[in-house]
C-alpha cells in the first residue's frame, strides 16, 4: 500500500459520512455528452428530534450515483444508476428535469427535458423512485423524497432544493415538518451565504444572535425548543 | 424538546452524536456515527435506577434479520449506560398505522405479520419473551420488519415500576395475566393479536381514558370482533383469549391460522378490509403529534384506581345517561339534599366513607401497595394496579365460560379514534399570552357565572332573604372562584405536587374566609338570619383563636377554617383545567357539594351555618367550572399551534403518497 492510498484513507476517515463527496471540485465539463456540474453547494441539517436533511443551494442539481474519482452528483444515491443520471434545474419559479439516462416523470418517459410539478414521481433507471414536491405556496423551494429504498450512503430523510427560502416549522406545508416546534425558522441564501432568521430567539454556538444569522460550517443553532447543526458538505 | 447531548458530542469513545432522534419513555435515543462512518442508534438509559442489565446481556448476541441488532452496551464517564444498536431508517409500525385509520390493506398486514412472527418465534425459540411488543417497537427497514427493544423490556418494566409511571401506549398491548406478574410467551402472542386487530381495523380493541380503564378492559371485556370480517373472528378471538392456557399457542400458530382463513376466504374480494385508504398528509399531522405525545402523556390512575366493581358499574351507568338527564338528576339530588333535612345523614355517611377510605389508603401503605391519593396531578400511577388483579379472580369464571360474555363496561368509549387522552395531568406548554388571556377571560366570565348561580340559588331555595344577601353571596362566590381560578390556571400544564397545591389553595381559602366573614359588616348587610347556626357548644378556643364564641353565630376563624378546608379538600385545578373532561360536569359539582356538607357537618358545633356552607360549595364549583377556560377535546394540543387563519394553506401539496417527515423514524421507543 503506497502512501497515496494511506492519505486517501485518512481523508476518508476524517470526512466520515461525507466521504463520497469530499473529492475536490472538478474544473469544467466532461468530454462528449457529459454534463456540466453546477456550482451548487450542499449542506447537511442535523435537526434534533426531526431528522437529517440535505440542503442544496444553487440553480441546477445533478442526480446520480456517487463517484470516487470526481465530484459526486449533488443528489448522490447508492443505486444502480449513472453518475450523472439526470439534472434538476430551476428557472425562475419553474423546475425542469433534464434526463441524461433513462428517466420517467409520473410514468411518462422523458427524452429531453420536462417541467416538474409538485407531486411528480421521478423514476431513474428501473427501480429508483424519487418524490418531488413544492410544499409551500410561499416558496419555490422543492423537496425530494426517497420513495424507493435508494438513498445516499448515509441516512437522509429528504433533500431540500433551495430556491428562495425554506421553512422549518410545525406544519405539513413547511419544507421540513418539525411537529414539536412552536414557530418557523426560515433558511435563505443571502450575500452568497446560507442564513437563517426566526421570530423565536435563536442563538448560534451559544451566542445570542440577532435577526439574520449567517450559518457557517459546523454551527449549532439553538432555540428554546429546537436545535440543529449545519454542516457544509464540500 | 431538549436533549442532553448536543450534536458532535462524544459521550462514548468512538462515536460522534449527529442528532437526537427521540425521547422514549425511559431514555433518549441519538443517531450517531462511529469514527469509520457506521450509523448507529445510541440509547441512553436513565440512570438513578438500580440497573438490571442481565436481560440485555442475554440478548446481546442474538442475530436475526427481523430483530434490531444490539451491538454493545457501554458505560460513559458519568457511569451512565448506553445501548449501541443498529440504526433503523424506516418508519415505525405506529407511524404507518396513522395512515390507515380504518385498517391497512391485507397485503401490508401480511407483510408486517410475517416479519413480526419470524422475529418473535426466533426469540421464543431461544426462551426469550419480549414483553413489550407494540407498534412503537416494530419498524420497517429496507431489510424487512425489525423488532426493537429486545431484552430491554425487563429493564423497562422495572424502571417504570420504580418511577410509578405508566404510559398509555404500553397498556394497549398488555396481556391480562401481566397484572398478576405472569410473563410467559403468551404475553407476546396476545400483544401480536392486539396489533393484528389494530392493523385490520385501525383501532385497538381495548381503549379508554386511563391506563387503569384499559387494563380493566383487558381483564374483563370481550373484544368487539364485529368490526372484522367474520372468517377472521375466531382467529383473533383465540389470540385475545384472557386465559393464557387457552390462547393461541404461538406466534407461528397465529400467523398460520390467519393465513389459512385469508387464503380460504379469498380476501382479495372487497371485504370491509378493502376500504382502507391512506390519509392525505395534511390530515396526518395531528395524529402524528398526538402519537408523539405518547411518551409525554402520562396518565393519572388515581381517579379510577382500585374502586370496587360496583362503583365502576355506577360510574358506567352515570356516564351512559345523556347529559341533559344528568343535569336534571344532578339538580334534583342537590335540591333534595339542600332542601330536605337529608344532609345530616349524607354528612355522616360521607364522614364514615371518608374515614373508611383513609383507613384503606393507610392500610395500603403498610401492605406496600402503591399509594397515590396524594400523588401529583401528573401520574404517580401504579403498574399494574393491584386491584385489577383482584378483580381478575372475580372475572375469571366469566372468562373461562365458553360463551363470550358481554363487555363489563357499561358503554364503549366514545372516543373511537386512537388519539391520546389529554387530561389535566397532561404536561404541556402554554404560551404566556395564552395563559394571560385564559385567566382574564375566566375571571370576567366568572362575574356573570356567579350572578347566574346566585340567581338560581335565590329563586330555588329560601336561603337568601333579600337582594343584599344575594349580592353578598355572589361576591363571596366570585372571590372564591377567583382565588381558585388564578393559581389553577397558572399551574395548568405544569407539573406540581398535589400536596403543595392543596396547601396553597388552602391558605388562599383562609383569606377568602376572612373576607366572607367581615364583608357583611362593611356592606351593612343584615346577616343574622343567614349566619344563624343551628347549634353551639359554647366557647371553643384553639390556642388564642376563638373558633366558637358560644353565640349562635360563627366567628371569623370558623369561616376561615371552612374555606381553607373546602379549598384544600378538592383538586380544584382538575375542575379548572382546560383539558378537563367536559366544560361542566354535574358529578364534579355534586361531589363538591358532598364535601361541603361534610365540612359544614364538622363545623356544625361551632355554629357554622350548614345550609350556607353547603350551598357555597356547590355554587363555587359551578361558577368555577362554568367560567374557567375549556378546550374542546378535538382541539387539544400539547404545544401552541400557530393559528390556522394567519397562514395560508397551500393548495399545491397534492401528492398524498409523499411520506411523512420522518420525525421519529428510528425511534426504538
Amino acid at each position: 500500500m503506497n502512501s497515496g492510498t494511506l492519505q486517501l484513507d485518512s481523508q476518508h476517515r476524517q470526512n466520515r459520512w461525507c466521504c463520497d463527496t469530499c473529492v475536490p471540485e472538478r474544473e469544467t465539463a466532461l468530454k462528449g455528452n457529459a454534463v456540466a456540474i453546477s456550482p451548487s453547494r450542499k449542506f447537511m441539517l442535523w435537526i434534533d428530534g426531526v431528522g437529517a436533511w440535505q440542503l442544496c443551494v444553487g440553480e441546477s442539481f445533478v442526480v446520480g450515483a456517487p463517484s470516487f474519482e470526481e465530484k459526486s452528483a449533488d443528489i448522490a444515491l447508492l443505486a444502480d444508476i449513472s453518475r450523472k443520471h439526470a439534472s434538476i434545474e430551476r428557472n425562475g419559479e419553474e423546475w425542469r428535469l433534464t434526463a441524461h439516462q433513462s428517466t420517467a416523470v409520473s410514468g411518462r418517459t422523458v427524452s429531453q427535458d420536462t417541467v416538474l410539478c409538485s407531486g411528480d414521481e421521478i423514476q431513474l433507471a428501473e427501480r429508483v423512485r424519487l418524490g418531488f414536491r413544492i410544499p409551500s405556496i410561499l416558496s419555490t423551494s422543492a423537496i425530494i423524497n426517497f420513495e424507493s429504498d435508494h438513498r445516499p450512503s448515509h441516512s437522509v430523510d429528504g433533500i431540500i432544493l433551495l430556491a428562495d427560502h425554506c421553512l422549518l416549522g410545525p406544519r405539513k406545508d413547511h419544507h421540513v415538518c418539525c411537529t414539536q416546534w412552536s414557530d418557523v425558522v426560515v433558511l435563505f441564501a443571502g450575500d452568497g451565504m446560507l442564513r437563517c432568521r426566526s421570530k423565536v430567539a435563536l442563538s448560534v454556538n451559544g451566542q445570542v444572535a440577532n435577526d439574520s444569522i449567517e450559518l457557517k460550517h459546523g454551527c449549532v443553532v439553538t432555540g428554546e425548543e429546537l436545535r440543529f447543526r449545519v454542516e457544509q458538505m464540500e | 424538546m431538549k436533549f442532553t447531548f448536543a450534536p458532535e458530542a462524544r459521550p462514548l469513545d468512538g462515536y460522534t452524536i449527529k442528532r437526537a432522534v427521540h425521547r422514549g419513555g425511559f431514555g433518549e435515543v441519538y443517531y450517531a456515527l462511529s469514527d469509520a462512518g457506521k450509523e448507529v442508534a445510541l440509547k441512553l438509559l436513565n440512570n438513578n435506577l438500580d440497573i438490571e442489565l442481565r436481560g440485555v446481556r442475554q440478548c446481546l448476541n442474538l442475530k436475526h434479520p427481523n430483530l434490531v441488532t444490539i451491538f454493545d452496551i457501554k458505560q460513559d464517564t458519568d457511569n451512565d449506560y448506553w445501548v449501541v444498536m443498529e440504526f433503523v431508517s424506516g418508519r415505525g409500525l405506529y407511524e404507518v398505522l396513522q395512515d390507515y385509520p380504518s385498517g391497512m390493506p391485507l397485503e401490508e398486514v401480511l407483510f408486517w405479520l410475517d416479519g413480526i412472527t419470524a422475529g418473535l418465534s426466533f426469540l421464543h425459540d431461544r426462551g426469550i419473551v419480549h414483553r413489550d411488543l407494540k407498534p412503537a417497537n416494530v419498524f420497517q427497514d429496507p431489510g424487512g420488519v425489525k423488532i426493537g427493544d429486545i431484552g430491554l423490556s425487563k429493564y423497562i418494566s422495572e424502571s417504570r415500576r420504580s418511577a410509578q409511571t405508566q404510559s398509555v401506549g404500553t397498556v394497549y398491548y398488555m396481556a391480562p395475566e401481566v397484572a398478576k406478574g405472569r410473563y410467559g410467551r403468551e404475553v407476546d402472542v396476545y400483544a401480536m393479536g392486539i396489533m393484528l386487530y389494530e392493523m385490520l381495523t385501525g383501532k385497538v380493541p381495548f381503549d379508554g381514558q386511563t391506563a387503569a380503564e384499559i387494563l380493566m378492559k383487558h381483564l374483563t371485556a370481550e373484544p368487539d370482533l364485529s368490526r372484522l370480517p367474520k372468517e377472521i373472528r375466531p382467529v383473533l378471538s383465540a389470540a385475545l383469549e384472557k386465559d393464557p392456557a387457552r390462547r393461541t399457542s404461538s406466534s407461528e400458530e397465529l400467523q398460520r391460522q390467519f393465513r389459512n382463513v385469508v387464503a380460504a376466504a379469498d380476501m382479495t374480494a372487497p371485504v370491509p378490509l378493502a376500504k382502507a385508504t391512506p390519509v392525505p398528509a395534511e390530515l396526518r399531522s395531528e395524529r402524528v403529534r398526538s402519537m408523539e405525545s405518547e411518551t409525554i402523556v402520562e396518565i393519572d390512575t388515581e381517579s379510577v384506581q382500585a374502586g370496587p366493581a360496583g362503583v365502576a358499574v355506577l360510574v358506567g351507568f352515570w356516564n351512559a345517561i345523556p347529559t341533559p338527564l344528568q343535569w336534571v338528576v344532578g339538580g334534583a339530588v342537590a335540591w333534595l339534599i339542600l332542601e330536605s333535612g337529608m344532609w345530616r345523614s349524607v354528612a355522616v355517611g360521607g364522614m364514615v366513607g371518608g374515614v373508611a377510605y383513609l383507613g384503606y389508603q393507610l392500610l395500603s401503605i403498610f401492605v406496600g401497595e402503591p399509594f397515590s391519593a396524594s400523588s401529583g396531578p401528573y401520574t404517580k400511577a401504579s403498574t399494574p394496579p393491584p386491584a385489577p388483579a383482584r378483580r381478575q379472580k372475580k372475572a375469571s369464571p366469566t372468562a373461562k365460560a365458553a360463551v363470550p360474555t358481554k363487555p363489563m363496561s357499561a358503554r364503549p368509549v366514545t372516543r373511537n379514534t386512537r388519539d391520546r387522552v389529554y387530561t389535566p395531568a397532561t404536561l404541556r406548554e402554554i404560551g404566556k399570552t395564552h395563559r394571560a388571556t385564559d385567566v382574564s377571560t375566566s375571571i370576567s366570565v366568572s362575574l356573570a357565572a356567579s350572578g347566574l348561580v346566585t340567581a338560581a340559588v335565590f329563586f330555588t331555595t329560601n336561603l337568601l332573604e333579600d337582594s343584599a344577601q344575594a349580592v353578598y353571596f355572589a361576591a363571596v362566590t366570585m372571590l372564591a372562584a377567583w382565588a381558585l381560578i388564578i393559581p389553577s390556571k397558572i399551574w395548568e400544564g405544569r407539573s406540581g405536587d398535589s400536596f403543595t397545591r392543596r396547601l396553597c389553595l388552602g391558605s388562599l381559602g383562609l383569606g377568602v374566609g376572612f373576607l366572607a366573614a367581615v364583608l357583611p359588616e362593611y356592606l351593612l348587610i343584615s346577616h343574622d338570619e343567614l349566619f344563624h347556626g343551628s347549634h353551639s357548644s359554647g366557647r371553643v378556643l384553639i390556642g388564642r383563636v376563638a373558633v366558637s364564641d358560644g353565640s349562635q353565630f360563627p366567628t371569623v376563624a370558623c369561616f376561615m377554617i371552612f374555606f381553607a378546608a373546602l379549598f384544600s379538600a378538592r383538586r380544584w385545578w382538575w375542575q379548572i383545567d382546560s383539558f378537563r373532561k367536559a366544560r361542566f360536569r354535574v358529578s364534579s359539582a355534586l361531589f363538591t357539594l358532598v364535601i361541603g356538607i361534610i365540612i359544614t357537618g364538622m363545623l356544625k358545633d361551632f355554629s357554622f351555618p350548614e345550609a350556607l356552607g353547603a350551598t357555597w360549595a356547590l355554587a363555587i364549583s359551578a361558577v368555577v367550572q362554568l367560567s374557567a377556560g375549556w378546550t374542546q377535546v378535538e382541539d387539544r394540543r400539547l404545544s401552541p399551534a400557530p393559528s390556522p387563519t394567519t397562514d395560508p394553506v397551500p393548495p399545491r401539496s397534492v401528492n398524498p403518497q409523499v411520506p411523512l417527515a420522518k420525525a421519529e423514524q428510528a425511534s426504538f421507543h
